[in-house]
């Protein structure tokens, strides 16, 4: 579903802040991007988000690339973060009757739609609040809800459990997993160990713009040769990180 | 369509009661409305102080005041006296006569009220005593003033003895508050004065009736005075302040709009969402232009009904033709709006960089009022332009179909453009990602940090002959060949003028260079009032700095815009630093500009008149203000910011400032009653400049100086600006009798006198002090 093809990414012309990034993802599939901060995690989202270009390289999402069908690619992929952010002074109710129509999903669903992401949530008491009376883990279950209005086959989740405490956290993860098994391909960055090691199929490490290990969370334990997998991160970020 | 239905919503977010554009109103939008309001009131307040105690009930203009009737004059109106008595008992009230123009010998005028046209006498020495004039007008009821020479028959017996070819002048001066007063003043040349000329003629045995023996000057005459009478309170209202005020609620309500609608959501992080959507970019910006527009129609509407019934416009079809003009303009208006919204990352600074824009379009209905009373059907079909006309037309129940047309088919096809543009500006991810990665903070950094290392290596390596041009011929060849371009449309347009034969006439006397100098800062001087000259010169003044911004990449090596400017001594980035330096430096320069208006006050070189800004003038005040701003900063970036960071590759820094500083003095010479004392001051201010320059890193500040200097020297004090006249100012100074030139300046203006020299002396010791204590803590730091 997701397919990155020797991606490269530089904003000034001496430094590169992705040096060649490929890998794959597929239906049914979660993938891990794991990094320290700065390591280029952010950029690569938002590339494949399609809200940054490639200074060279290709990504495709089902296929199809940024370059030609943009828009077909909004309707395939739901992108969160932490950048993004909803009005303020909008009520979840509103937002989501706005973006759903930007989505352009009729009038007949939207209402559905909309009671069965709430109800999941437990967004509904909470509708006509204003956005920025909720608490942090209400806001985030919203953009959650909002960013994955138009059932896209594709989701794209930048640390989607900061700061969340631990019952969001897990209402969170447990979602993942049953989108998972609905078949979407999910792609999550992410610097929490124990989120990476009980969610993900594949992992990638991305150091300094490059992957510098990929596998899942035993083939990573194996390379380090170590016991659990915040040891082997420790490892493999020490032999690659340079200063 | 996802289009369709996408537009739908973006507009109707706008409206929602907790919608997307929630109000998140600023202090600086706070601060601008209020100052718009302020502003708004004492034009208002000055405009009833101005008209409301005189003839407010008085429409009844229809006298004609002759100023130095020559015997020739006054028996022919004596002649045809009789004419117009028996024309009067025929018809006892004029009001069955009105606007007949055609029988001269009982020719009346009227405006609305009605009378019988009566001339009154009046004496002067002086043929320019426009305040006389006005005032006789004002007390006579009168709308046109004839001036004649004092010796109109000598000089005509002259002609037709054939002792001259010379025409005896006359001038006219008409009062200009309604375009009525205009065509009567026509009717008036026409008839009765192409009939008196004739009559003239008729004594030497000629029978020729036209205009053909004088040469007739005709002037429109605006003055504070002769505004007055409900008439002309509705004239002024529907063509100035209604069109004004519309145009300031359509520009205040969409910045505030539209600045919050991209600009703000990409503040808030709200805009990558709908960015993500499969809304096409297209739609994003017509569905928020969309809003904007319906938005701000909503008070523009309702305040122009409201005008147009008070009016007295009860046609339904001026009224829509009103609401056709406002939304246009709108469309206008709003494009540029979401072109700097997108442009911009936030708020503040979408709202700083809409503030040129406004201040533009605000100059424009400025040029508007000066040309109501006689303006061209062309500017009907301009944008902009042929709105505020428009707006003033329907208002006054006469609207103008073809301008309708096709300043709205001009206008659209110019928002169409500005529209494309926007479109194609929202796919390139500059404006659209808010970059926040470590990297880009680093690239950002790089940029902000552009400040000149002025103590960078010598390279000797530098070509001679290359160095030479670059820095010593470059500059002198920049700046003539973009004031010449400046200044052939104007010499072309002036040339059609009766001035022109004038001063061609005064050339034949010309012997001296000195008078031919003199002759042309004369020019100089009525060019200083054209807003035409004003615009090429601000152009012009921007394309030096824009040319020096390329030099620099060339010689430089340079790649980006902000590379290229920190290089010229603007480094950009810092707005905040950008902000306070140049504030502060508009300061400086007004305060010192003010101690050497003081010293000249106090030692009783000179004294103020009042208030001298007249209302017809603020036009060209305003013009004249704008280009000082590039003006200031063009020769900062010639001889500070790039000259002397250049000669600092090769030399010392002390090298660069001497040099810099006699070029800049140099380049004053040619000015009008340049002195030897002048040269000195300028060596001292350049200098003085040049080390603000050091002491800041940048010329923000010291382009403000200069700007600030310039602008109250001449606009504000109203005194010679390096020689040159400026055309208006708040006050003006008037030498003393006794005055001497040496402490004045004279014709040079203060800058070529002592005054100067000792406030500079003073700032270059402050600023030497600072350097010094600048260099020892950097010394002590390393």
């Amino acid at each position: 579903m997701i397919e990155l093809i020797d991606v490269h990414k530089s904003y000034t012309k001496d430094k590169e802040t992705i040096k060649g990034v490929s890998f794959e993802v597929h239906e049914g599939e979660i993938f891990g991007l794991l990094g320290p901060n700065g390591a280029g995690k952010t950029t690569l989202m938002q590339m494949i988000a399609t809200l940054m270009k490639p200074t060279s390289g290709q990504i495709l999402i089902d296929g199809l690339s940024a370059d030609k069908n943009l828009l077909d690619i909004h309707r395939k992929i739901g992108f969160l973060t932490n950048e993004i952010k909803l009005d303020p002074m909008s009520t979840p109710n509103a937002l989501f009757e706005f973006f759903a129509k930007l989505y352009d999903i009729p009038d007949s669903e939207l209402r559905d739609r909309r009671d069965e992401s709430f109800a999941r949530f437990g967004i509904s008491p909470f509708a006509d609040k204003r956005f920025k009376e909720l608490s942090t883990g209400m806001k985030q279950k919203i953009s959650i809800a909002i960013s994955l209005i138009h059932n896209p086959p594709v989701i794209i989740f930048d640390e989607p459990t900061n700061g969340l405490d631990i019952l969001t956290s897990k209402q969170v993860t447990d979602y993942l997993k049953e989108l998972r098994t609905k078949g979407h391909a999910i792609i999550l960055s992410t610097h929490i160990f124990s989120v990476a090691e009980e969610l993900c199929d594949n992992i990638a490490m991305l150091i300094d713009g490059s992957i510098v290990a990929q596998g899942t969370v035993d083939e990573l334990i194996a390379l380090a040769k170590v016991n659990t997998f915040e040891e082997a991160f420790f490892n493999i970020y020490v032999a690659h990180h340079k200063e | 369509m996802t289009g369709k239905r996408g537009i739908k919503t973006l507009i109707g977010s706008f409206f929602r009661k907790r919608g997307q554009s929630g109000a998140m109103a600023s202090n600086a939008s706070f601060l601008v409305s209020l100052a718009f309001v302020a502003a708004l009131f004492c034009v208002g307040v000055s405009w009833l102080l101005w008209r409301f105690p005189y003839h407010l009930f008085s429409d009844e203009v229809y006298n004609i005041v002759v100023v130095n009737a020559p015997e020739s004059f006054v028996e022919f109106n004596e002649q045809t006296q009789p004419y117009r008595d028996q024309r009067a008992a025929d018809y006892g009230d004029p009001k069955d006569v009105i606007h007949n123009f055609s029988n001269i010998y009982a020719f009346q005028y009227s405006y609305d009220g009605y009378g019988w046209t009566e001339f009154i006498y009046k004496e002067t020495d002086a043929l320019y005593d426009f305040v006389s004039f006005s005032k006789w007008m004002h007390q006579n009821d009168a709308y046109l003033t004839v001036v004649f020479p004092k010796d109109f028959d000598e000089q005509v017996n002259n002609r037709f003895n054939g002792l001259t070819d010379e025409k005896p002048e006359i001038l006219t001066y008409y009062r200009a508050d309604s375009l009525e007063y205009a065509s009567m003043k026509n009717g008036f040349i026409e008839e009765y004065l192409a009939y008196y000329q004739s009559d003239i003629r008729a004594d030497f045995g000629f029978k020729i009736t036209s205009m053909t023996d004088s040469q007739l000057e005709e002037k429109p005459l605006v003055t504070s005075e002769n505004n007055y009478g409900l008439k002309a309170i509705r004239e002024s209202l529907s063509r100035t302040f209604i069109p004004i005020l519309l145009f300031i609620i359509l520009l205040y309500s969409s910045m505030s709009i539209g600045t919050n609608v991209i600009a703000g959501q990409k503040e808030r992080g709200t805009f990558t969402g709908i960015l993500l959507t499969p809304l096409p970019r297209y739609a994003i910006i017509l569905g928020y232009l969309g809003g904007i527009v319906l938005k701000t129609l909503i008070p523009a509407i309702s305040v122009a009904t409201f005008s147009a019934l008070l009016m007295g416009c009860f046609d339904i079809g001026a009224i829509l033709a009103l609401y056709f003009y406002i939304i246009v303009l709108e469309i206008f208006i709003a494009s540029i709006t979401i072109l700097i919204s997108v442009i911009n990352d936030t708020v503040i600074s979408a709202q700083t960089a809409f503030l040129p824009i406004f201040l533009t379009l605000v100059a424009v209905c400025v040029t508007c009022i000066q040309t109501v009373s006689e303006r061209d059907d062309f500017y009907m079909f301009l944008p902009v332009h042929g709105q505020f006309f428009g707006i003033g037309d329907v208002l006054m129940s006469k609207p103008h179909v073809p301008g309708l047309l096709i300043s709205s088919l001009a206008t659209l096809i110019l928002s169409a453009v500005i529209i494309l543009i926007t479109v194609r500006l929202l796919h390139s991810e500059r404006y659209t990602v808010s970059i926040d990665s470590v990297d880009a903070k680093a690239v950002k950094r790089r940029l902000e940090g552009g400040k000149p290392t002025l103590w960078e290596t010598v390279n000797k390596k530098y070509d001679d002959a290359n160095f030479i041009f670059n820095e010593a011929i470059y500059p002198l060849v920049i700046l003539s060949v973009y004031q010449l371009l400046a200044v052939i449309p104007v010499v072309v347009s002036y040339m059609r003028k009766a001035e022109y034969s004038a001063y061609i006439q005064g050339l034949a006397d010309v012997t001296t260079v000195e008078e031919v100098m003199n002759k042309t800062f004369e020019v100089f001087s009525i060019f200083f009032k054209d807003p035409l000259f004003l615009s090429l010169m601000t152009l012009g003044y921007a394309l030096i700095i824009l040319t020096y911004f390329i030099h620099a990449k060339r010689i430089f090596k340079l790649k980006g815009f902000k590379d290229m400017a920190a290089v010229c001594g603007y480094p950009l980035g810092n707005i905040k630093h950008i902000l306070s330096h140049y504030c502060l430096g508009f300061l400086f320069g007004f305060l010192m500009m003010t101690c050497t208006v003081a010293i000249m006050f106090f030692t009783g070189q000179i004294t103020f008149s009042g208030f001298t800004l007249s209302f017809s003038g603020i036009g060209v005040f305003i013009f004249n203000l704008l280009m000082w701003f590039p003006q200031g900063a063009s020769e900062e970036v010639m001889f500070r910011g790039y000259m002397i960071r250049s000669f600092n590759r090769r030399f010392k820094p002390v090298v660069g400032i001497i040099f810099s500083s006699l070029v800049f003095s140099a380049f004053h010479s040619l000015n009008n009653g340049y002195t030897p004392l002048a040269s000195v001051n300028l060596v001292l201010i350049a200098v003085l400049f040049a080390l603000i320059y050091l002491l800041t890193g940048d010329i923000w500040m010291t382009s403000a100086m200069h700007t600030a200097w310039n602008l109250s020297q001449g606009n504000i004090y109203g005194l010679q600006v390096s020689g040159n006249d400026a055309a208006n100012s708040v006050v003006t100074a008037i030498y003393d009798k006794n005055a001497s030139s040496l402490i004045t300046g004279g014709a040079f203006g203060p800058e070529g006198g002592l005054a100067t020299t000792a406030v500079a002396t003073v700032c270059l010791i402050i600023v030497t002090i600072l350097l010094v204590v600048k260099t020892r803590k950097a010394k002590k730091l390393s």
